[in-house]
């Protein structure tokens, strides 16, 4: 373990890049899963076939190809777009925090689209319309109503995206973001100890698994307050 | 920019190459996980702390990290300690192919336990009792009783899992290994056409997906031909 020593601090700043690109990420994969299954769950015949495709390629295609494909063809494009303007420039990227975060939020967005459309379709439709009878407003209904009910159902799987979300974020190393498993690649090139290095990751990464765990069974409790006396 | 269709129908075949490989590594680390998921599940339901326990910690710790820190702490990291080289797992741990194996087992062997012991606990405990209330004993009324019923019942959460698994089979291509997913790589290393490429490798991908849902589909329906459907 003393390999480790000198390297404490930066497996800090890699933990920090891993909790940032989890943030951002979760925000995303919300925003996706919502807008998701608000389309499946639409009338519109195209949104439902929109939303359908998009589940099935994110779902059914590996992590590491749709973040490789985001990172790359973005780097061509822009790369070309920008050749457009000034012939001089080799290359442009999307910074690979931005498009890591897009990729691993749209693949766990995917499967949030489908919890999210059962939990929405899981609100007991009496409350619903006890709510219209007693004159309250289509968004208020949706915000006081629905969307506690609903949320209730969704978090023991949404808990399970959440780390699903956080494994992936290791992923985004392969394109060069200086997150933990990039620390210990530069670790293991002055020290040549890679067990004691990716152990150091996998002990980080169980960290943050724990904490996910343990929130979510705090705001498992938190949501279903109102039911303790029935259960 | 431009779409080059005669690259896509130049490395497709190229890239089918590697289907043999993935098809390796899904099939047996399949049966191993499967094999490995067995065993935990039976130490787990045993009763007994001291077989339940390690189960746990092990289930634990294979689903909290992420598979891609897995499979770098086994192949960069194991040779790294002297008793690793000298025990006589060295020539499996030795090969990329060997690592990633290993690797992928363990990572579904975890995940595949909690998948089964979700279905044992499943089982109507009617039956259970029905069977001791005959004066079967309990290994028969494991192997009679509670299997089939929970086979059944842990079908449709084991097809995603080996779906998960399908999708991690393409990080042996970040352990040099030149699977579907590594020959694409080496492709778009070469001609930097990450559209072609990586779009044509998502279809092959999705195909797979498509075939282990329907197999799991045909599978489910066959064996729950004796059951009166509740709809």
């Amino acid at each position: 373990m003393e390999a480790v020593t000198g390297w404490w601090d930066d497996f800090f700043w890699g933990s920090l890049v891993v909790v940032e690109l989890f943030v951002v990420a979760l925000f995303l994969t919300i925003l996706f899963g919502l807008i998701g299954a608000a389309a499946k769950l639409s009338k519109s015949r195209v949104a439902h076939s929109i939303a359908s495709a998009y589940t099935i390629v994110f779902r059914g295609t590996p992590e590491i190809l749709v973040l490789l494909l985001f990172y790359f063809g973005s780097a061509v494009t822009l790369t070309a777009i920008a050749q457009v303007i000034d012939p001089e420039i080799k290359f442009v990227d999307i910074p690979p925090f931005w498009a890591g975060s897009l990729a691993i939020a749209l693949i766990v967005g995917s499967y949030a689209t489908e919890t999210f459309r059962g939990a929405f379709l899981g609100v007991d439709p009496g409350q619903v319309e006890a709510a219209r009878a007693l004159g309250v407003s289509n968004l208020q209904t949706f915000i006081y109503v629905r969307i506690p009910a609903m949320w209730r159902l969704a978090l023991p799987p949404f808990g399970n995206h959440m780390l699903s979300l956080i494994k992936d974020t290791a992923l985004i190393a392969i394109i060069g973001l200086e997150e933990t498993l990039f620390v210990a690649e530069q670790a293991i090139g002055t020290t040549g100890k890679p067990f004691t290095m990716y152990i150091v990751v996998g002990a980080i990464y169980l960290g943050f698994s724990t904490i996910i765990t343990l929130s979510v069974m705090v705001l498992e409790r938190y949501a279903n307050r109102h039911l303790e006396i029935a259960r | 920019m431009s779409f080059d269709f005669a690259l896509i129908v130049d490395s497709i075949p190229k890239m089918l190459m590697g289907i043999g490989l993935t098809f390796q590594l899904l099939f047996l680390s399949a049966a191993l996980g499967l094999a490995l998921a067995i065993i935990l599940l039976l130490m787990r339901i045993s009763g007994r702390w001291y077989l339940a326990a390690p189960t746990m910690v092990y289930i634990y710790i294979f689903r909290g990290t992420p598979i891609l820190v897995q499979i770098f702490i086994i192949y960069y990291g194991l040779p790294q300690l002297e008793f690793v080289r000298d025990s006589i797992f060295w020539p499996i741990l030795r090969e990329p192919f060997g690592c990633a194996i290993v690797a992928l087992t363990l990572n579904t062997g975890a995940y595949v336990s909690e998948i089964l012991r979700g279905g044992v606990l499943g089982v109507d405990r009617g039956l259970k009792e029905a069977g001791a209330a005959l004066g079967l004993s309990a290994t028969h009324r494991f192997i009679y009783i509670t299997s089939p019923i929970a086979i059944r019942l842990c079908l449709p959460a084991y097809s995603n899992d080996v779906i998960s698994l399908m999708k991690s089979t393409a990080l042996a291509s970040t352990i040099t290994l030149l699977d579907m997913m590594g020959i694409a790589r080496t492709i778009v290393a070469e001609t930097y056409a990450p559209y072609e490429i990586f779009i044509s490798v998502m279809v092959i991908y999705l195909v797979l997906t498509w075939f282990i849902q329907r197999s799991f589909g045909w599978i489910e329906k066959r064996m729950s031909r004796h059951v009166k459907s509740e709809a």
